[in-house]
C-alpha cells in the first residue's frame, strides 16, 4: 500500500515535472521572410480569424494529437483555455461554415517534417526538438517553468 | 427578428376567417378549442417519434463511419456531426413553450417535451483547393410542419482569393445577430438553448444568396466587415392556417465585428422585405377591413406583404480564461403595425471550474403596440387590436445552469429558467389560452455532441 502510494507520488512528480519543463515554441520554415510573429498574430492564425503571416502570405497551422500533453499546454499558454473550450469554439466556426480547425498531425516528428517541407505551415513543438530546417517565430514560456 | 406568429384566428374573429381556413389537413392547424389544453397533446400525435429515432440512428451510424474519414490526414473531404438530446419540463402556464417561432407547438404547464432542443445535424466540407471549398449541412429538428424531416440548412461554395477575404454563395445560415448562425449547435454555446427572449422571435435559419467578409488588422485587433443579401426559402408555422411562406422575401444586411484580445464587439443590421401577407385569418381580416369605408387605412397599416422590418443589434463578448460574459441588445422597427416594434437583450456570464461551468443569465423582450384610428365597426376594431396583440411581448427571464464537459466533443447541461411576464406577453409562445399569466418555469437537461 505504502509502495503504491509512493509510486503514485513519484509518478505525479514526474508528470508535474513534465508539464512545467515542457518548453513550447512556435516554429516556421527557415526560409520564410518573418523571423518572429506576435502573440496576437499567432492567436489569429490558430483560432482561424486571419490565417496569414504579417507579410501577407497564407499561414497554415498544425495541431498535435489531442491525447498528448503538448496540445493542452499550447492552448493554455496561447489563449488560456481548456481543450473543451477550444472544441466548443471550433464547433461554432465549423458549423457556421466560417473556418476549419488546424489540421492534426500524428506526432511531433511529423509536425517538424511538415514545417521543414512547406513554407506556409507553422507548428508548436518542444524547444529541444528544433533543428536547423525550421526557426522559432514565437516563444511560449510556461508561467510555472523553472 | 421578432414576428410571425399566429394572430388571432382562433379567438378574435374566427367567423370571418372560416372561409379562408378550410385547409385543416394537419392536426395542428385545426382551430383552437375554446379552452381545453388537451390540444397540444393531440398535436403531438402525428409526431414522428419513430422518424426522429430513425434519423438519430442514421446520424449515429454516419458518425461511426465518419470518424475514420475524418482521421484521414488527406482531409479533402471532412464530415462533421452535431446534435442534442434534450428533455424539458414546463411547470405551469396555458401556452406552448417553444424554442423559437419556427416550432409549431411545444410544452404547456405540467408537460414534458423532448422536441424543444433535440436535433441532429451532419455536415460535409469538401476542400477543392486552398481557395475553394464546398460545404453542405442538413439538420433534423422539430420544424414548422411538426415533422423531423431533414432540411438543408447550409449548401454553399466559399471562395477565398486571399486569407483576409471570404466570398460565399448558395444557402447560408442567418448571421443576423451575434452567434445566430450557430444556434442549432448546442455544443458551441454555454446554455441549454439560445436566449428565447433574444433569439426566439427570429425563426429564420437560412437564406439563399451571397455573403462577403473582409478582415483587416486595426489598432492591435481585427475588424471583420460582412455584408449579405438574398432571399428566404423558409416557411413559418401559423396556428390555424397553412404556414406563412416567406419564399421570395428579400434579406439584406451586414455587420462589423471587432476582436481585441479577449473582447469582441459587434454591430449588426439587417432588413427583411416580406413578399406576401400571412395566410388564413390575417388575410380574412384584411378582406373584411377593405369592405368598409374607414377600414382601408387600417388594412394598409397592418398589411405585411410589401413591407420591411429593420433589425438593429449590438453585442459585446468578454472571454478570458475561465470567465465569459456576453451582453447583446437589439431593436426592431416594422413598417407594418401588425408587428409590434420591440427591444430585447440578454446578459449571460459563466465561470469554468475544472470541467464544470456554472452560468447565470438575465434576458428580456419588450414591445409596444401601435394605436390605430377606429374603423367605425367595434367588432373589427377589436379584431385589429387582438391581431396586433398577438405580436406583443413584455417579459424577462432569469436563467441558472451548469455545463459539464464530461468528454471530448460532448457536454451535459442542466438549466432552470424563470419567466416573468405580463399576461399579454404572447408573441414568443404558441397556442396561448385563457388563463395564460405570462409566468412560468422551465427545467431542462440536455446532452450535446459535436465531432
Amino acid at each position: 500500500m505504502l509502495k503504491t502510494l509512493l509510486g503514485l507520488l513519484f509518478f505525479l512528480m514526474m508528470a508535474w515535472g513534465g508539464i512545467v519543463q515542457a518548453d513550447l515554441v512556435l516554429i516556421a520554415n527557415a526560409a520564410i521572410a518573418e523571423n518572429t510573429i506576435s502573440r496576437e498574430e499567432a492567436i489569429n492564425i490558430y483560432m482561424g480569424r486571419l490565417r496569414r503571416f504579417p507579410s501577407g502570405g497564407a499561414a497554415q497551422p498544425l495541431d498535435l494529437p489531442p491525447g498528448g500533453a503538448e496540445k493542452a499546454l499550447f492552448y493554455r499558454l496561447l489563449v488560456n483555455k481548456d481543450l473543451s473550450d477550444i472544441d466548443a469554439y471550433w464547433a461554432r466556426l465549423v458549423f457556421s461554415g466560417r473556418a476549419a480547425p488546424p489540421r492534426t498531425v500524428g506526432s511531433l516528428a511529423e509536425a517538424i517534417e511538415r514545417v521543414a517541407k512547406e513554407p506556409h505551415v507553422i507548428a508548436y513543438i518542444d524547444r529541444t526538438l528544433v533543428d536547423k530546417r525550421v526557426k522559432i517565430i514565437l516563444e511560449l514560456p510556461s508561467k510555472g517553468a523553472h | 427578428m421578432r414576428k410571425i406568429k399566429k394572430y388571432w384566428s382562433d379567438r378574435s374573429n374566427g367567423k370571418d376567417s372560416d372561409e379562408l381556413m378550410n385547409q385543416n389537413h394537419n392536426l395542428y392547424k385545426q382551430p383552437l378549442p375554446p379552452v381545453k389544453p388537451a390540444h397540444s397533446e393531440q398535436l403531438r400525435k402525428p409526431l414522428p417519434a419513430e422518424k426522429y429515432r430513425r434519423a438519430l440512428a442514421l446520424c449515429l451510424s454516419l458518425l461511426a463511419s465518419g470518424m475514420t474519414i475524418a482521421d484521414d490526414n488527406a482531409q479533402a473531404l471532412t464530415l462533421h456531426y452535431f446534435g442534442t438530446a434534450g428533455l424539458s419540463y414546463v411547470t405551469s402556464g396555458q401556452a406552448d413553450f417553444v424554442r423559437d417561432l419556427s416550432q409549431p407547438n411545444g410544452a404547456k404547464g405540467g408537460q414534458w417535451s423532448y422536441q424543444l432542443d433535440s436535433l441532429a445535424g451532419a455536415q460535409a466540407n469538401f476542400q477543392i483547393n486552398d481557395q475553394l471549398e464546398i460545404v453542405a449541412q442538413a439538420v433534423s429538428r422539430h420544424r414548422y410542419d411538426d415533422t423531423y424531416l431533414p432540411e438543408l440548412t447550409w449548401a454553399f461554395a466559399k471562395y477565398s482569393p486571399r486569407p483576409d477575404v471570404d466570398l460565399r454563395g448558395g444557402r447560408l445560415g442567418t448571421d443576423f445577430y451575434m452567434r445566430a448562425d450557430s444556434r442549432l449547435v448546442g455544443y458551441s454555446y454555454l446554455t441549454v438553448r439560445p436566449s428565447i427572449d433574444y433569439y426566439g422571435g427570429l425563426p429564420f435559419q437560412y437564406f439563399d444568396g451571397l455573403d462577403g467578409a473582409v478582415t483587416v488588422p486595426v489598432g492591435g485587433g481585427l475588424l471583420r466587415t460582412k455584408v449579405f443579401g438574398g432571399y428566404s426559402p423558409e416557411k413559418i408555422p401559423l396556428e390555424n392556417s397553412n404556414p406563412w411562406d416567406l419564399g421570395g422575401s428579400s434579406l439584406l444586411g451586414g455587420s462589423l465585428d471587432y476582436q481585441l484580445n479577449s473582447w469582441q464587439f459587434r454591430l449588426g443590421y439587417f432588413q427583411l422585405g416580406y413578399q406576401r401577407d400571412l395566410p388564413g385569418s390575417f388575410t380574412a381580416l384584411m378582406t373584411a377591413l377593405r369592405r368598409i369605408p374607414l377600414g382601408g387605412q387600417t388594412a394598409d397599416a397592418i398589411a405585411v406583404g410589401g413591407t420591411t422590418s429593420r433589425h438593429y443589434s449590438a453585442g459585446i463578448v468578454y472571454d478570458e480564461g475561465p470567465l465569459q460574459v456576453q451582453l447583446m441588445v437589439s431593436g426592431v422597427k416594422h413598417d407594418s403595425v401588425f408587428f409590434q416594434d420591440s427591444v430585447s437583450g440578454y446578459l449571460l456570464t459563466g465561470y469554468r471550474v475544472g470541467d464544470v461551468t456554472p452560468y447565470a443569465g438575465l434576458s428580456w423582450s419588450r414591445s409596444s403596440p401601435a394605436t390605430l384610428s377606429s374603423t367605425g365597426v367595434p367588432a373589427l376594431d377589436a379584431a385589429v387590436v387582438s391581431t396586433i396583440g398577438r405580436t406583443g411581448s413584455n417579459q424577462h427571464t432569469y436563467t441558472l445552469g451548469l455545463r459539464w464537459d464530461f468528454h471530448s466533443g460532448m457536454d451535459a447541461k442542466i438549466q432552470w429558467d424563470a419567466i416573468r411576464g405580463a399576461p399579454e406577453s404572447t408573441f414568443l409562445y404558441r397556442w396561448e389560452q385563457p388563463g395564460w399569466t405570462g409566468q412560468t418555469h422551465v427545467l431542462s437537461a440536455v446532452v450535446d455532441f459535436a465531432f
